[in-house]
């Protein structure tokens, strides 16, 4: 039994930590704001270079060849700073993805340029109202050596600027696993506004034709590779949750101590810091249930409840931590010259991506009442 | 990271769930469930005889002292087993108490108690509180004064659990009464035994079904090595005593146990209007959210025993796995009780009674540990502090 970290993986971390800390100042923020798309371009090309973003990518892909945890510490980072960095997206959804059902032409094709921050990929995973990559609406038919998708894709991130996105689309009772080219004829992109800001698109596709060299697979295994590729983007979600919510939870222990009424912090009244110590043990309940996800996931492990488990705590905690976080500051915190404003949006976010608490506990309910969630 | 138990620590647990589940015959079970977590009983008392001769008490202790020398670790996993069972084990006064008492205590008293204590012949009552002296317990009233060789102790406590089955109680005193030393330095411990001229215990009968006690002093005499450890430091006795209790306060185990038994019980029985309990929608979702708080609580009492048995679990930490622990008690008996429908609160002896009336028993017991053990209100205010760097609350 260890809950802790070995030594590369503290220093990715700190890595991390210290140019995403650097890099991120309010004024820093605030321009990245005013962009059209939400995107610190000069922050993603010095994660590039530090080696960041093919932290969990192999060396022939342009990566440090470490294994899924020191990616979600370095997501867990990204997330304490609200960075505008589609770690996730790109990273994990699409890379992992491709690292792992992929072809090498494809890894090589992608990954390196990926890892040096020359390229965007991305996923689209979610369609309206089917949230689940591996049960899509959206199909593709053969034709030639070539696909044609029909459906849409909606709330992909950065879809203007992605080389390719990797969709999942049914081919008859199978689903296949497929990397569009957003630019490929019968592709239409339609720009969303989302609640964090990040660049979100619909991607609507009429027989869009994927070439077979962009197939990465269709069959029976579509339908395991699709869980395997949500399972990871869903936790990656929940460590970039741990972060947003364990800095949320700081600032406001820090502004209490700060703000004086009655003649004193309100940090030393009783009911606030209650207030504060239910948002401390929220987030140590999602910091456990991620990590014990991320490690079984780190080690190829059967985890489809762990996650599931996971990601209603990142969806809960996030929630509550989020609300108490702006209580707590009374006005200072909806003003947006003070930062706490993005960390409630990204909960909220985070909370709503690849699955709400209630959807999936639902989806638990199930588990369980198949026999295949006793507790140990 | 490695949430996982050794192949050593597999096979402790192994053997405990065996012995265990032998121990725990049907008579003692019945026993047992009348006096919830209380013990006592003459099957109780043979259980324990069995106990103390396997070795099985003390589990935490120095081999030198008698005990076993298990890591912290091991300890939650005995823990874990002993609350899986149901057996009401004195953690109290074996593994939290016994210790303290086994290295402060002075030598003829020690001589005496501790192969009682590790035999399994003994259990003793903690006095602390007192009416008016519960969370500000260094406010408390009952005093020593020494009167040459004996100690004479005057005063009343309150929820003086198990002192109807006690041979002694483990009892805090005021012994100094200068106003201007501090509080925290004017208290003691001293052993009484209850067959003391002067005392005197009561029942107090309470919401759970469980008995605890008031117990009086009036001029009991004690000699003066009754006194444990130093005189007025008392309450580093009970800090560290306190310390050893984390373990058995909270666990997953037997309420992981209980889980299932209502999940098998909803996926085996048959609705009257078809189908079984367990396809109800709702029924999932009292499940689904049981077991995701039982998942935290799982980690939350792992990473705590492990963080002990490295020894550097953090106040905030403990005080976290108290106030989650505790409170998701009360949502998960609710919870879990809500899926049995009304027949959920049939005492366990009456007719239609379900899952022996387990969760209408539960949810009554509930209401003492939010507040018990050190009330949430000061875990929360140890958290704001330790954790969150928050200023001293006013109090």
């Amino acid at each position: 039994m260890d809950f802790s970290f070995n030594e590369t993986q503290l220093e990715v971390q700190k890595l991390a930590n210290q140019i995403l800390t650097d890099q991120t100042s309010n004024e820093r923020q605030n321009q990245i704001d005013e962009q059209e798309d939400r995107f610190d371009e000069q922050l993603w090309g010095q994660l590039a270079e530090a080696g960041l973003l093919g932290t969990a990518f192999s060396e022939e892909n342009g990566g440090m060849g470490f294994g899924f945890t020191e990616l979600c510490l370095f997501i867990e980072e990204v997330g304490r700073r609200v960075a505008a960095v589609p770690v996730v997206p790109v990273i994990v959804s699409a890379g992992l993805s491709i690292q792992k059902f992929g072809s090498s032409e494809q890894q090589q094709r992608l990954l390196p340029a990926v890892a040096a921050g020359n390229m965007i990929i991305t996923a689209g995973l979610s369609e309206a109202l089917a949230e689940c990559p591996s049960a899509p609406a959206s199909t593709a038919v053969k034709d030639g050596d070539a696909y044609k998708l029909t459906g849409t894709k909606i709330a992909v991130p950065f879809a203007h600027k992605a080389e390719r996105i990797l969709v999942t689309a049914k081919v008859g009772d199978d689903v296949g696993i497929f990397l569009l080219d957003p630019k490929a004829a019968g592709v239409e992109l339609t720009r969303q506004v989302s609640t964090s800001h990040e660049p979100w698109f619909e991607v609507e596709m009429t027989n869009a034709v994927v070439e077979a060299g962009d197939v990465i697979l269709v069959g029976s295994e579509g339908v395991a590779a699709a869980q395997w590729i949500a399972q990871r983007s869903v936790v990656a979600l929940c460590a970039m949750q741990v972060g947003v919510a364990d800095e949320s939870t700081k600032i406001t222990a820090a502004f209490t101590c700060e703000r004086e009424q009655f003649g004193q912090p309100i940090g030393a009244f009783q009911a606030v810091q209650h207030r504060a110590a239910d948002c401390f043990i929220d987030v140590q309940c999602l910091r456990l249930t991620t990590y014990q996800a991320v490690s079984m996931l780190d080690g190829e492990r059967e985890a489809t409840n762990e996650v599931l488990m996971a990601k209603i705590w990142a969806g809960d905690t996030g929630h509550r931590v989020s609300y108490a976080a702006q209580h707590l500051h009374g006005g200072t915190g909806i003003d947006k010259d003070y930062h706490l404003w993005r960390y409630s949006l990204w909960s909220r976010h985070l909370e709503m991506y690849l699955g709400s608490s209630a959807m999936l506990l639902a989806e638990l309910g199930k588990q369980i009442a198949a026999g295949n969630a006793y507790a140990e | 990271m490695k949430i996982e138990f050794t192949p050593e620590q597999e096979a402790l647990r192994k053997e405990l769930r065996v012995y265990f589940d032998k121990l725990m015959t049907p008579e003692l079970q019945e026993e047992v469930a009348a006096a919830i977590g209380e013990g006592g009983g003459p099957l109780f008392w043979q259980a324990m005889d069995k106990l103390g001769q396997d070795g099985w008490i003390g589990v935490g202790w120095a081999k030198e002292m008698g005990g076993r020398g298990l890591t912290d670790i091991e300890q939650f996993i005995f823990v874990e087993e002993v609350m899986r069972a149901g057996f009401p084990f004195p953690f109290l006064t074996t593994e939290s108490v016994g210790p303290i008492l086994a290295e402060h205590a002075s030598a003829r008293l020690k001589a005496e108690l501790v192969p009682k204590i590790l035999g399994g012949k003994m259990i003793m009552g903690i006095g602390y509180s007192e009416p008016s002296a519960g969370t500000d317990l260094m406010s408390l009233k009952t005093t020593a004064k020494k009167e040459g060789d004996e100690w004479v102790i005057n005063g009343q406590k309150m929820w003086t659990s198990l002192a109807h089955h006690a041979e002694w109680i483990w009892l805090a005193c005021k012994t100094n009464f200068d106003p201007e030393v501090k509080k925290h330095s004017s208290i003691s411990i001293f052993l009484v035994p209850t067959n003391s001229e002067g005392y005197s215990c009561s029942p107090v009968h309470t919401l759970g079904d469980v008995r605890t006690n008031a117990t009086y002093y009036d001029n009991v005499r004690v000699p003066a090595d009754h006194l444990v450890g130093e005189l007025d430091m008392g309450m580093m006795l009970i800090f560290s005593q306190l310390n050893r209790e984390r373990l058995s306060l909270v666990n997953s185990g037997a309420f992981a146990a209980l889980f299932n038994q209502v999940t098998d019980w909803a996926r085996e029985t048959d609705l009257p209007s078809g189908g079984k309990v367990i396809d109800q929608p709702w029924v999932q979702m009292n499940l689904a959210k049981s077991r995701t708080g039982l998942e935290a609580l799982r980690l939350i009492c792992y990473r705590q025993a492990s963080e002990m048995t490295k020894g550097n679990l953090p106040m905030e930490d403990a005080s976290a796995a108290k106030v989650y622990g505790t409170e998701f008690f009360v949502e998960l008996y609710r919870h879990l009780g809500e899926i049995l429908g009304v027949a959920g609160v049939l005492h366990r002896t009456s007719k239609g009674a379900v899952l022996k009336g387990r969760l209408e028993q539960l949810y009554r017991t509930a209401s003492i540990i939010t507040f018990g053990g050190g009330t949430n209100e000061l875990q929360r205010d140890l958290i704001a502090r330790g954790g969150l760097s928050m200023p001293r609350a006013k109090r």
